[in-house]
């Protein structure tokens, strides 16, 4: 949301630097790129046509720095730390900060252990630091620190670049938001008749039950009227009797 | 006759000035056509009233602060159809009134209800322009139109163009945005879910609240339809690709599922099992005391003969 519009001057610099300049310039490019601290997308620059054909010349390894930054993680990078330059403070910041974005994709809950591991960071001191001054309040991630559970759990976290195969599994859970949402429309919708259709049986009953009285009253008071000649004496204990009851 | 506004200023709405304009104008229109007593009756006036739905004035007040135009309250005003024009003397006394509650307001225009802004509004705005000299016009149209998604609610101001080579006065329409703090968010939220009168039935108040979070889900619902409908597009490569907006789908897509720990599980079954602890707990005293009633009037019925000496009953 506001990364995006605070990227989006940004990338436009970028690639038209990056569509002018061809070869070892761009290089220089890629590394201001890189080490910019408000700048975490970089698919817009791969696609530049010059930066692609970067591919397979001696400059190569400046694609794949880019390359790295897009999708890749800090591990990534100290498993092939040959093949790829030497990254000056600034990039290596940037490639931490994107490595928490990408093992935010896999899990809300991230434990302190693993993120320690990921980032090379030896104690939870510095490892809070960094999240709290590098990512939270850079805006790219939002969350909560846990320190009893030692885990970081995460509310928000901005995107990174798409890996080509990645669309489909959008669309895919994309297609199961919308499934289970329609489904819940369905169920709401069938609890509301069901609502309905209990208040109305509800009311028939009342009706049939009043009737029935109503019945077994009229039915009552006609008896009522034959047997009024019957000795008061039981009525009046009945009523002693009553009282006594209350009582 | 409306283009777009280019004067300049920011306006912003406050709910409760809608709210009392569809107020005046709901009570004005079921005054003139009361509830019917007999249907001959009802006939006859149905078809004459219901040609013309009534028109309602009245005044807006407000405070403008620099570029920014913020309209908290309205009243009403009678409409004289003899000389077309607002009753002054009404409006300045509702004025002083105002005046001495809040002393900060101006009035900074009129309101009607209407579809449009017409030619004899001109003649109304023109003269409420002593009082302000650029006045609004906040239109109101009390048609209710399903398909429509925005508040039917419109805001002109007037400017002077050259048509015809002399200098008229037409309205332009303006945007406007809603203000509101949260006192006032509770209180039109309040009125805007009003029960009915007899609600004391769990029934219904069950189904309005489950209609209301129906409507909320079906709204989240279009929306992720778009999303869908956005990305299927994508995939197959009838809209160009557009990154930014991906991360951003991304990012959200990363939110779901929102809410799945355990410590969630745990809370929220505590949770419904008190609730239905609960219940059977009052369907159980409900019971009881049933039983107890029927135990009385039992006795009371049958051992009206046995009762003598007064032996209490067994139980």
């Amino acid at each position: 949301m506001d990364i995006e519009q605070n990227q989006a001057e940004l990338i436009d610099n970028f690639v038209k630097q990056a569509s002018v300049q061809k070869g070892t310039a761009l290089g220089s490019v890629i590394l201001e790129a890189t080490s910019h601290p408000s700048l975490f997308a970089f698919s817009e620059i791969l696609a530049v046509p010059t930066v692609a054909e970067l591919e397979g010349t001696e400059n190569s390894v400046y694609l794949k720095v880019l390359q790295l930054f897009a999708h890749g993680t800090w591990s990534d990078y100290r498993s092939n730390c040959s093949s790829l330059p030497q990254l000056v403070p600034d990039q290596v910041l940037k490639l931490k900060q994107l490595t928490v974005l990408t093992l935010a994709e896999t899990n809300k809950v991230l434990p302190y252990d693993e993120l320690m591991m990921e980032l090379d960071v030896m104690n939870v001191r510095e490892l809070e630091d960094f999240l709290i001054n590098e990512c939270m309040y850079a805006g790219i991630v939002r969350g909560k620190l846990d320190q009893l559970r030692r885990c970081f759990e995460i509310q928000f976290a901005a995107g990174r670049d798409l890996r080509p195969g990645q669309l489909g599994s959008m669309i895919q859970t994309l297609s199961n938001w919308l499934g289970s949402s329609d489904n819940l429309l369905v169920s709401i919708q069938e609890k509301i008749k069901w609502a309905d259709t209990m208040s109305e049986l509800d009311k028939k009953h009342r009706k049939e039950v009043e009737a029935r009285v109503e019945e077994v009253k009229k039915s009552v008071s006609v008896k009522k009227l034959q047997t009024v000649s019957r000795p008061k004496l039981s009525s009046e204990g009945s009523r002693i009797s009553t009282l006594n009851l209350v009582e | 006759m409306a283009s777009s506004s280019s004067s300049g200023l920011t306006f912003k709405l406050h709910p409760l000035v809608i709210v009392n304009i569809s107020d005046h104008y709901t009570r004005v229109k079921s005054q003139l056509n009361p509830p019917p007593l007999t249907s001959t009756s009802a006939t006859v006036n149905g078809v004459e009233n219901q040609q013309q739905a009534p028109r309602v004035y009245g005044c807006v007040i407000g405070v403008q602060r620099g570029r920014t135009v913020e309209i908290f309250n309205s009243f009403e005003l009678l409409y004289d159809p003899s000389t077309h024009s607002l009753d002054r003397p009404f409006l300045k006394k509702k004025q002083e009134l105002y005046k001495k509650v809040f002393p900060h307001f101006y009035i900074l225009g009129w309101y009607s209800t209407g579809s449009d802004a017409q030619e004899s509004d001109m003649h109304i705005h023109r003269a409420l322009m002593d009082i302000n000299e650029s006045p609004l016009y906040v239109l109101l149209n009390p048609a209710i139109n399903p398909a429509q998604k925005d508040l039917p609610v419109t805001i002109y101001e007037s400017e002077l163009h050259v048509i015809d080579g002399i200098p008229q006065l037409i309205f332009v329409r303006s945007s406007y945005t809603i203000e509101t703090v949260e006192a006032e968010r509770i209180s039109v939220d309040h009125v805007a879910h009003l029960k009915p009168s007899d609600g004391g039935s769990a029934a219904t108040q069950l189904a309005a609240h489950l209609t209301g979070i129906h409507s909320a889900i079906k709204m989240l619902n279009s929306r992720i339809r778009v999303l869908h409908h956005y990305l299927v597009g994508m995939q197959k490569g009838d809209i160009p690709c557009e990154n930014s907006l991906l991360r951003q789908v991304s990012s959200l897509l990363r939110r779901l599922p929102a809410i799945e720990s355990e410590k969630f599980q745990d809370d929220f079954l505590m949770e419904y099992n008190d609730t239905l602890l609960i219940t059977y707990l009052a369907m159980f005293t409900n019971c009881s005391s049933t039983m107890n009633e029927l135990v009385d009037k039992f006795n009371t019925a049958y051992d009206r003969h046995s009762r003598r000496g007064g032996r209490t009953a067994f139980i």
